[in-house]
């Protein structure tokens, strides 16, 4: 056996801190090995095309690289190794980066002597690999993207322009998510449902595309190339195909309900178009307003429906499909500006939250005036974000700039007004933000750092009075508004939530969901075959949503295209001899891929290799040792264990 | 989110209004109109009627939308609901 081992230097990483010479002196004295280098960037080209030259000319079988984690640079060398026509599995990396030179700086000397034990245990580990071979399983060309707002419609057209088959689920009954509600978009000012409607209408007249909306999903199971979905569509009590939106249900309807579509402001009946550029364009019966469907109650809405798309008799219904993989674009709720007791949300008539303010003035556009917006506004940023004492530490970064917005939207219309932002800190990164930022301070609207300590309103004159520190100038402001605007920040809509269980996603702090690698797989989770999207992973605004969107189709796309794809043969398997069935393994399987079955009358577990993951959650619970994993095999671990405790092997 | 507050438009939104009369010498008294009006118009009352039961009585004029369910159950075909020609502002 022919073992070849590669030290790096990381640029200075590894090198500065672990004597490369003396690792390197270690290793020739080790067994099998046959040939011991190092280079300052073991993953650069020059440094990967000496691998497989030397694993050609000096006939190595087996190779340790003694570099950074294999979390990191796994891949990359598993595909140099590939190349030079041996298994990708008889590579072993020791990673003498971060779990040495890294958080042992300090101490270079322990850190030498701990990455040759480092190196050793990879080197025995190596001897005892084995040739694993890649397998590939078939994948057909079906995606179910879960949510459709922006994030959602943008990667379903993008599947379904590329000849993608799409179910797109939406639990509400139209499409557009929280963009529809907006009124115009920073920095350009495009107004929101003018650049959104189009895409909108795009979706149902895509041909790939299989729209689900008023449909929730139940419960999702299987793997990469084959998740069973079931998902539930709740009764509309309207059929889409007849109705023409002519509104005389709602007119005839005597249920007065506040407006969801406009926060509240506004009220709807029991039966509504959901909001004016709804797709699917037809009305919703909400059961849960109605006088009631059992025992039919009213039936005013049926009476005047000249094209008869009602039908009282509606009932959820479940729909069963395969996909072969899954992107969630499930999004945010705003933050409920409730939790800070100090700004008097809901107690106040002159506090409103920003998409309040953006349903304001989307209306008056439209020609409806809910309320005066008054002469002096002043907009209180970070409502919900940065702010640990309502648990969000995260900055929600789109409320700077939708502030910057609604405030030269309002001193624009009416440059008599006096319009105020206090905010903590002003961040304007994306491209054009400060511009846009600078335009807003030119158009007279004022910018004050400082966080607001006390709000009141006065009970007879409305007024709010807000006290504030600039903390620029150390002045304390105590002044009135006829307004004031929350800038409420964002958290995880309850979907996101939901999904991330059903789905087993990791979520990160904040309660967003886990991108595989925040920089290299930004929209890959860890479970494959799942992509996120949009402000399920975190928030962001309208153009970022959209780059995500694509983003995530682009990589279903790469998984789905070539009709097979490569399975990691990092799998458990079973020594039958030694399984006695217990079924402890099925228990623990996180992925559902054992089962016991019986074999000439003997209970036996059995792993499905393709659903396996090669978690060994199994390979530790099992009591006799049947359960092994490949690549881990507990000999390889026994070897690796005894030569970091000094043992020979 | 639950809306605590009250829609602003609310004050200007039209639904038809209803008026109830109750035939009280028909009622047996068996409580379904009471327990089925989905707006909570009506209660038991105390009088008596000539067979001795206790009719309903109009609890909450306002409420009722003129949506004729008492009606349609009443076994004993003893109230019956009227529509208000001036269209109420709806009270929420």
């Amino acid at each position: 056996m022919k073992i070849g081992v590669y030290v790096c230097h990381c640029g200075g990483n590894i090198s500065e801190v672990v004597d490369i010479k003396k690792v390197m002196e270690f290793a020739e004295q080790q067994g099998d090995v046959a040939l011991v280098k190092d280079h300052a960037h073991m993953c650069s080209d020059v440094a990967r095309k000496m691998l497989v030259d030397d694993i050609k000319e000096y006939g190595l079988d087996k190779v340790v690289i003694a570099a950074c984690s294999p979390q990191f640079h796994g891949r990359t060398f598993m595909g140099t190794v590939e190349k030079a026509g041996l298994s990708p599995y008889v590579m072993e990396m020791a990673n003498i980066r971060e779990q040495c030179s890294w958080p042992h700086y300090y101490q270079p000397e322990l850190a030498t002597k701990k990455a040759k034990d480092i190196v050793k245990m990879a080197i025995v580990k190596a001897r005892l690999d084995e040739p694993l071979e890649k397998k590939t399983s078939p994948i057909g060309k079906r995606v179910l993207v879960i949510g459709a707002g922006i994030a959602g419609i943008q990667a379903a057209l993008d599947l379904g322009d590329a000849g993608f088959k799409v179910y797109l689920v939406e639990k509400e009954p139209s499409i557009g998510g929280k963009m529809a509600k907006l009124s115009r978009t920073f920095p350009t000012e495009d107004c929101a449902a003018c650049i959104l409607s189009p895409k909108m209408a795009d979706v149902p007249a895509n041909p790939n595309i299989e729209l689900l909306t008023n449909t929730e999903i139940e419960s999702i199971s299987g793997f990469l190339g084959n998740y069973d979905v079931v998902a539930v569509r709740k009764p509309r009590y309207v059929d889409i195909t007849k109705c023409t939106a002519c509104d005389k249900c709602a007119e005839a309807c005597p249920v007065v309900v506040p407006n969801e579509f406009d926060e509240g402001l506004s009220s709807r009946k029991a039966i509504y178009l959901p909001n004016p550029i709804a797709v699917p364009h037809a009305y919703v019966l909400d059961d849960k307003s109605c006088l009631g469907l059992f025992p039919l109650a009213c039936s005013k809405c049926y009476d005047v429906c000249d094209a008869g798309a009602i039908n009282y008799d509606e009932k959820p219904e479940r729909i069963n499909f395969t996909v072969d993989t899954i992107i969630v674009a499930t999004g945010y709720e705003i933050f409920d500006p409730r939790k800070k007791k100090v700004y008097e949300f809901a107690k106040s008539k002159n506090v409103l939250t920003a998409l309040d303010l953006e349903r304001l003035i989307s209306l008056e556009a439209e020609g409806t005036v809910l309320r005066p917006i008054g002469r002096r506004i002043a907009f209180i940023q970070c409502v919900g974000s940065r702010d640990e004492l309502v648990g969000n530490e995260y900055c929600s970064r789109i409320c700077c700039m939708y502030a910057t917005k609604l405030s030269q939207l309002l001193k624009r219309a009416d440059p008599k007004r006096d319009v105020y932002v206090f905010y903590v800190d002003l961040r304007a990164f994306g491209k054009g933000f400060e511009e846009y930022y600078k335009r807003a301070q030119r158009t007279g609207v004022k910018f004050i750092r400082g966080r607001v300590a006390e709000l009141h309103e006065d009970s007879h004159t409305h007024k709010v009075r807000l006290k504030v520190e600039d903390t620029l100038t150390r002045e304390i402001i105590e002044s009135e508004f006829d307004l004031v605007i929350l800038s409420v920040g964002l958290r995880p809509s309850e979907g996101t939530t939901k999904i991330a269980d059903t789905l087993r996603l990791i979520k990160s702090p904040g309660g967003w969901l886990q991108e595989a690698h925040p920089k290299f797989r930004p929209v890959d989770t860890l479970a494959d075959g799942v992509f996120i999207c949009g402000c399920a992973q975190g928030p962001k605004d309208i153009p970022d949503t959209v780059a995500q969107a694509s983003a995530a189709a682009a990589r279903a796309i790469r998984l789905m295209n070539k009709g097979e794809y490569e399975v990691d043969p990092i799998t458990a398997f079973v020594d039958e001899k030694l399984c006695s069935g217990c079924g402890i393994c099925a228990g623990v399987c996180p992925y559902e891929a054992i089962t016991i079955e019986l074999k000439d009358g003997k209970r036996i577990s059995r792993v499905n290799e393709v659903v396996c993951q090669g978690c060994g959650a199994c390979v530790a619970s099992c009591p006799s040792g049947a359960q092994q994993q490949r690549w881990f095999m507990t000999s390889q671990l026994h070897a690796m264990l005894s030569a970091a405790l000094g043992e020979e092997v | 989110m639950i809306f605590e507050r009250k829609p602003l438009d609310i004050d200007k939104i039209k639904v038809t209004s209803g008026e109830v009369h109750i035939i009280k010498d028909r009622c047996k008294g068996c409580g379904f109109c009471i327990e089925y009006c989905p707006r909570d118009v009506l209660e038991l009352s105390e009088e008596f009627n000539i067979k001795g039961y206790h009719p309903p009585r109009v609890k909450n004029p306002d409420n009722c939308v003129e949506c004729h369910l008492c009606e349609m159950l009443c076994p004993e075909f003893a109230i019956y609901v009227t529509k208000k020609e001036d269209a109420k502002v709806s009270a929420r």
